[in-house]
């Protein structure tokens, strides 16, 4: 079952880190980007309409990280601790911290992409998008080295 | 509640969500704790202390993170609705709390998590 799960929530992260970098980039490239370019690419899509998939998958991955947490913490922390990974459990802290806040803001940032496009709104657009990305990239890769330290099917 | 004022709850809950959730980490403020392994749930803090042989503390693993999210979305709540009702002049303010106050949460959390790099 916590495999089963573990796989799900790394497949939705997956999905939710293509759609928020995506997004991200479009939103802090370069405007003047040549349009056959990597970035004018990123510029011609419209970006405000990865915001409902982004808030989705978010609230998805999370509630699926918070249930694969307590096979985590009974199962697997120990292990880590007797193995003395504590830099591992330090920057999963992070993640679990990190998502949190990520969930706080999650209502602004849906706000902000809201159609039509405010310009009151440019910079916490912008600046929400951008602390999200950040969030997510950090939870994948932080989840990605403890499924490795962990092994899978541990 | 006009649009302007959806506007004003969900930046002051953004911005007041990582604040409290920074504090209640930092005091461990949380609503409950959570023991998986035995599926118990108290209200408030507790920390599993095994008196007679502390080695033995894995058995009962305690979890605050549900706790702390918990409390910190109630504390949220409160300053959205406060913002809310607040004249909308104020707008500008909480546009700018909702992103500068998360990454400085972020930056106490990485502060309180600096213990672990020390082992």
């Amino acid at each position: 079952m916590a495999t089963t799960l573990l796989i799900l929530h790394g497949l939705v992260a997956v999905a939710l880190i293509g759609a928020i970098t995506h997004q991200t980039l479009a939103t802090w490239a370069p405007l003047k980007a040549k349009p056959n370019t990597f970035f004018g690419r990123f510029r011609a899509i419209e970006s405000a309409g990865f915001t409902n998939a982004i808030v989705v998958l978010y609230l998805i991955s999370a509630l699926l990280g918070a249930v694969v947490y307590l096979y985590f913490k009974i199962d697997l922390q120990p292990n880590l601790e007797r193995d003395r990974h504590w830099h591992a459990l330090g920057f999963l802290d992070l993640k679990e911290d990190f998502v949190a806040i990520g969930l706080g803001v999650l209502p602004a940032y849906w706000f902000c992409w809201r159609r039509p496009l405010n310009s009151q709104n440019h910079q916490a657009r912008a600046a929400l998008t951008l602390l999200l990305a950040f969030i997510v990239w950090w939870a994948f890769l932080v989840g990605h080295v403890i499924n490795n330290i962990g092994g899978f099917g541990a | 509640m006009s649009t302007s004022a959806h506007h004003r709850f969900v930046f002051a809950f953004g911005a007041a969500f990582a604040l409290f959730y920074a504090i209640a980490r930092a005091r461990g403020l949380a609503l409950f704790t959570l023991y998986p392994a035995q599926g118990i749930v108290l209200l408030g803090t507790h920390r599993s202390r095994d008196v007679a042989d502390p080695v033995l503390d894995f058995l009962a693993p305690e979890m605050f993170w549900y706790g702390w999210i918990a409390s910190a979305a109630i504390g949220a709540l409160v300053v959205g609705l406060l913002a809310a009702l607040l004249p909308g002049r104020l707008y500008w303010f909480w546009a700018w709390c909702v992103w500068l106050v998360p990454p400085m949460a972020m930056s106490a959390c990485v502060y309180l998590t600096i213990p672990w790099f020390r082992l």
